[in-house]
Order: C-alpha cells, then sequence, then structure tokens
C-alpha cells in the first residue's frame, strides 16, 4: 500500500494542491475577481498555449535559468576548490559571500540595467550572483570536512594537490556540493523571473508584468504555476545528473537506514 | 632475499605537540629498525602513542628531533614503496569506488604494470583475501571484516617493501580476527611482504610476529626487544600453546603490568 502511495506521489500532491485551490474559491473567501477557479486558471492557460505561444516563452525561460544554473554551479565550484587551495583567499571571499548572499535579485536588478543593458549579460549576471552560493558554501564545507584517513591515503599513494582534489577531495564532497546546487535550482528560477518582471522583454516573468498590469487575473496564476512547474523540471534534472555523478552515496544512504 | 637489509629505522625520534606550557611530548628518544623480510610488531599500553610513531613512520607527521629513514633516505613525505592499513578500514577505502577500483588505486606508484596486468593482479589478490565474485561491489555493500579485507588487499596490491599496520583488526570481531590474523600471515608469506604490525594486543603482536618491539608509557620509546622464534607457519592452537610463546607473553605482559603500576603510582 505504502509503495503504491509512494510511486504516485507526484499525481497525489498535484491533485491536492487543485483540491485545496478549489476548495477555498468555493468557500468563496477570497474575491473571485481575484481568486479565479481552477478550471478558469486552465482555460487560461490553455488559450495563451494555443494562441500565444507561451511554450515557446517558457523555453527562453527556463534555458535561463538551466544555463544560469549550471554556469553559476562550475564558478561555485571553482571558488570552493580555490578556496581550498588558498586558504587565505577562501577566509577573504567568504566577507565578500556574506555581503553580497543578502542582496535580493529585485534590487539587483535596477542597479545593474544601467551597466549591463536589457540583454544576456544582466540575466547571466543577476542569475550567478544569486545562485553561486549554495554550490560555493557546501563546496567550501564538505573539502573542509573531507576525512583525514581519505586524505592520508592518497598522500601514502604519492598523489599531487590536483590529483588529490581531482580523486579524493572532490568526489567526496560532491554529494554535499549536489545539495547546494539543488537549493540554487530554486534560486535560479527566482531571479530568472524576477529579472525577467523587471527588466525584460520576452519570457514567463516579462509575461507576468503584462499580464498582472492588464489585470488578467487568471492568466497570471496559470503563468505562476508554469513557474513552479518549471523549478519542478530543474530539480528533476539536477537529480537525474546527482545519480548520475553520486549514485553511490544515494545507494549508500538509502542502505543506512 | 637478503634479512639484513635495513629497510625503515627511526634513530632518537622526539615528537612533541604545541609550545611552551600546553607542550605534550609523545615522542622521546625512540629508535626502531625494520629489516627487509621481517614481521614486526610494535605493542604498548593503550595512549602511549603508538598512531603518532606510525603517522611519523610513514612520513605522514614530521618529527620534532631525530630522523626516520627508509631505505636509507631522510623520510620528509610518505615515500614510495611504503604502505599503511589504517585501523579505520572503512574511512579509508573510497565510497564511490567499487572493491576492484579500491585495490587498483593502492597500484598507482606501480609503473611497471600496464593496466591490463594490473587489473588481473588485483582481482588475483582479492581473491586471495577470499573476496573472489565481490569485485564489483561497493566497499559499504560488504561486512567490516570484509571491508578490511579490501584495505588489506589494497595495502599488499601496492607491493610495497614494507606495510604498515595501524591496529588493522582492532575493529573487528574477536573470531574474525583470529582468522584475518592466519589471513594477513599467509598473504606476508606468500607476496614475500615485510610488515610493521602497530597494536595493543599482545597475543597478536606475539603471535605474529618474527620481532616484537614493547613501548613505554607516554613519552615513548621502544623498552625492550623481543625475538619471538616460533616456526612458521603458525597456528592458533599450537602456536599459542607453545611455550615459547607462553614465555614471550609473559614477558611482555608483565612489562607493560609493571610500567602500568609505574605510571599510576606517579599520576594523582
Amino acid at each position: 500500500m505504502s509503495r503504491v502511495l509512494t510511486s504516485l506521489r507526484i499525481p497525489i500532491a498535484v491533485l491536492v494542491v487543485i483540491g485545496v485551490w478549489q476548495a477555498v474559491y468555493l468557500a468563496g473567501v477570497a474575491n473571485p475577481k481575484y481568486f479565479p477557479s481552477v478550471f478558469e486558471i486552465a482555460s487560461a492557460f490553455w488559450v495563451m498555449v494555443s494562441t500565444g505561444g507561451l511554450l515557446a516563452s517558457d523555453a527562453v525561460s527556463f534555458s535561463r535559468a538551466a544555463m544560469g544554473l549550471v554556469a553559476a554551479s562550475i564558478l561555485g565550484i571553482g571558488l570552493a576548490v580555490l578556496s581550498d587551495f588558498y586558504p587565505a583567499f577562501g577566509k577573504g571571499f567568504q566577507y565578500i559571500s556574506d555581503f553580497v548572499q543578502p542582496i535580493p535579485p529585485a534590487a539587483l536588478v535596477p542597479t545593474a540595467v544601467f551597466a549591463l543593458g536589457l540583454g544576456w549579460k544582466l540575466y547571466a549576471f543577476v542569475i550567478i550572483l544569486v545562485t553561486v552560493w549554495p554550490p560555493f558554501m557546501n563546496g567550501v564545507a564538505a573539502l573542509r570536512a573531507v576525512g583525514s584517513t581519505q586524505i592520508n591515503t592518497g598522500r601514502m599513494l604519492g598523489l599531487t594537490p590536483w590529483e588529490m582534489m581531482w580523486q579524493i577531495k572532490l568526489p567526496a564532497a560532491l554529494p554535499e556540493i549536489f545539495s547546494g546546487i539543488r537549493y540554487a535550482a530554486t534560486l535560479s528560477i527566482i531571479a530568472v523571473t524576477v529579472s525577467e518582471m523587471l527588466a525584460g522583454r520576452d519570457g514567463i516573468g516579462f509575461l507576468i508584468f503584462k499580464k498582472a498590469f492588464a489585470l488578467r487575473t487568471a492568466d497570471v496564476f496559470a503563468l505562476m504555476f508554469l513557474v513552479a512547474f518549471n523549478g519542478v523540471l530543474l530539480n528533476l534534472a539536477v537529480g537525474a545528473l546527482r545519480r548520475m555523478f553520486t549514485g553511490w552515496h544515494l545507494q549508500m544512504t538509502e542502505r543506512a537506514r | 632475499m637478503d634479512v639484513t637489509i635495513e629497510l625503515l629505522s627511526a634513530r632518537s625520534v622526539n615528537k612533541t605537540y604545541g609550545t611552551g606550557s600546553a607542550q605534550l611530548a609523545i615522542i622521546d628518544g625512540l629508535s626502531l629498525a625494520v629489516r627487509s623480510g621481517e614481521f614486526v610488531s610494535l605493542v604498548g599500553p593503550s595512549g602511549c602513542g603508538k598512531t603518532t610513531l606510525l603517522m611519523c613512520l610513514a612520513g605522514l607527521q614530521a618529527v620534532s628531533s631525530g630522523e626516520v629513514n627508509f631505505e636509507g633516505a631522510r623520510i620528509k613525505e610518505p615515500p614510495p614503496g611504503l604502505s599503511v592499513v589504517f585501523q579505520d578500514y572503512s574511512r579509508a577505502l573510497l565510497p564511490w569506488k567499487n572493491n576492484l577500483q579500491n585495490v587498483l588505486f593502492g597500484m598507482r606508484r606501480n609503473h611497471t604494470l600496464s593496466a591490463a596486468e594490473k587489473t588481473e593482479k588485483a582481482r588475483e589478490i582479492l581473491a586471495a583475501v577470499g573476496l573472489h565474485g565481490f569485485e564489483d561491489r561497493h566497499p559499504w555493500q560488504l561486512s567490516g571484516g570484509m571491508q578490511q579485507r579490501v584495505a588489506i588487499a589494497r595495502g599488499i596490491a601496492a607491493e610495497s617493501r614494507l606495510l604498515l599496520l595501524d591496529e588493522p583488526l582492532a575493529a573487528v570481531d574477536a573470531q574474525t580476527r583470529a582468522d584475518m590474523q592466519d589471513l594477513l600471515l599467509e598473504l606476508a608469506a606468500k607476496f614475500k611482504q615485510s610488515c610493521l604490525l602497530v597494536t595493543h594486543d599482545v597475543d597478536e603482536a606475539v603471535y605474529m610476529a618474527d620481532r616484537v618491539l614493547v613501548l613505554g608509557p607516554r613519552p615513548t620509546k621502544v623498552v625492550r626487544e623481543i625475538a619471538v622464534k616460533l616456526a612458521r607457519p603458525r597456528d592458533q592452537l599450537a602456536t599459542r600453546e607453545h611455550p615459547d610463546f607462553l614465555k614471550a607473553r609473559h614477558e611482555v605482559l608483565s612489562l607493560i603490568r609493571s610500567m602500568r603500576k609505574a605510571s599510576k603510582d606517579v599520576l594523582p
């Protein structure tokens, strides 16, 4: 029974969200003008797909989020590796990280528009600046936590510092780094949407802004759900990569349970 | 093989941690030598600094004064030809590699064999430790005793002139322990592996060794050397009941007991 439930967890979760939404609508606690029913949202979605080229816009937003995440992950891991090789750099960079991290993407966009214009540079800047921290922070912590016995094993085999990084430290740290990337995937979706809302000329965020301005409530909610779906999709992609690179760790922890 | 070649030697080694009033002396004027073809046991009271000593002998930690030489050259970093089997096998094996890959990883300082020859050799050694058929499994899919067999296989596979064994059997149960002792002796004979075994188990130290070096309390040094002239191959029953075994065991145990008494007299 529990196995059946586990395998059906995604449709069940979707049904729960739809059910709660519709219940709130039917209860009449919110003004129906600003809180449309599930069916209105679905039909608004369908109209946008069939006439407005919604899927093309979604592809633009999703690929921005995905590319930003890839770039930010590589950069974050690179910075973590650098911090591990040069502890002085790591300590100094930690201050910069603590300083930049709390800045919300909504505050970054207006200031960056003037310097970077409205093109891909703006997206790259905002997404990376918001997304780079979880892989970086997890990377620093995980590289520092690699066991001394594993390190000593590598030293006994005459590993150079680079070999130690590639063959012992990074593989050992990768599971925790992937936890960071998973979190970063969500941040990346948020950063893309906010950037498109504030400074975009296309993409889902831009559509949300346009429809909200026109008070097309059902359209806005449909777009919001699409953003959420993008997040799920990106997480699935990260999960697939995680299984590919650190499948051993998932199996090992599954076994220990 | 010429038994008189000195492989590893320590001369007047001191090791201290910290400075000033917080200074802690771990090793104080220790000297020892291990020759090619020997199986030497290092045994001492618990907390005497065995692990620190092993780290210094392996080149993993620097000595404060004195010198450690391997094959005539001063050790600064772990030299080629010297391997360690660590006590904590679950942390020493690499969980993202399977057992065969772990053993192959131990051979990475071997530059004479081709990749195919290495794989063949690794399979042979895994079979020798009784793990034929487990090559594609990961270490964490095995029991503790089997994991330590993988770690030992990795140590043997390195084909080092000297294998340092840091309490390799401390974490396995008593029954497995006796089997593993015999396995280690069998492997040492088969692969002509010189070994230095660090242990706190007096019976094990005597059972395995050609020579037992008894360490004093911290700050430690070698306080006695006992030659064990028991026949090989050793046998868990016959060897342990042999008068020479009992005599050597008695000598080591009484020495350790007297040291413990003396240290208790000093401590409040």
